[in-house]
């Protein structure tokens, strides 16, 4: 799909759908809409040179009460892991704004893993939402 | 489309913001002018209070808002609360260090009683 931001409205459809198709608990679902959005915004808005739109593949998957969430995008290699920790204990006035998005799913996700294959970036991150 | 709704009301001159829905990448921009004309305008109010009764999710796009939002209150003198997290805001908000920089409310009734 075309990794423009107007694309999230209908991603975050698809996934409540595929929640609701598996019967899985909706208080669930939020982690899962918070990481394609953090991810899917962050690829749309600096996953590609100027003037050029990326392409994405989101994919969701369920394993023994599992779900893995997974994207991947043709722009240039970019590893969002590594990115700085910010800095939480910052006053209100010395907050920097942003960063935040990765932070989150580092510590609301069970699992992220980070490759380059074949000239894609590809995110998966893992979470037990089922005991 | 926009799947945010916002609603302003005043009590004893404290501004009490309810958004309703969800506040992610496209509906932070929105929400944040309307934080900041609110802050801005001529009659500036005694204190402000979101209500986060009816808001089901947050991102980090909606939390930048919040800051924003909070930094401009702070500016103009304006006490920032934050009232009635579910639980998954409440998760964001303290994942993120933001419950240690804004003043967190179980209810509106307790915001009022401070603000008051």
């Amino acid at each position: 799909m075309r990794g423009v931001p107007a694309e999230l409205a209908g991603l975050t459809a698809w996934l409540q759908g595929f929640w609701d198709a598996h019967a899985l608990p909706p208080e669930s679902a939020f982690t899962f809409e918070l990481a394609l959005e953090e991810l899917f915004v962050n690829i749309a808005t600096h996953g590609a040179a100027p003037g050029r739109e990326p392409a994405v593949e989101v994919s969701l998957a369920l394993n023994d009460g599992e779900v893995a969430l997974c994207l991947e995008d043709d722009g240039p290699a970019f590893d969002p892991l590594a990115a700085p920790m910010p800095d939480l204990d910052a006053a209100l006035e010395d907050r920097p704004i942003g960063g935040l998005g990765i932070h989150l799913l580092r510590e609301m996700m069970d699992e992220l893993e980070y490759a380059r294959l074949e000239g894609r970036n590809r995110l998966t991150l893992r979470k037990r939402i089922v005991s | 489309m926009s799947v945010l709704n916002t609603t302003l009301e005043t009590v004893n001159g404290v501004v009490v913001v309810l958004p309703e829905g969800r506040l992610d990448y496209d509906a932070a921009a929105g929400f944040q002018s309307t934080l900041e004309q609110t802050l801005a305008g001529s009659d500036k109010p005694r204190g402000m209070i979101i209500d986060c009764t009816s808001l089901s999710y947050v991102s980090s796009a909606g939390l930048r808002s919040f800051l924003v939002g909070a930094r401009a209150a702070k500016s103009a003198g304006v006490p920032f609360v934050v009232c009635s997290l579910s639980q998954s805001v409440r998760e964001v908000f303290t994942v993120s260090g933001f419950s240690r920089i804004i003043e967190e409310h179980a209810d509106r009734a307790a915001a009022l009683a401070k603000l008051g």
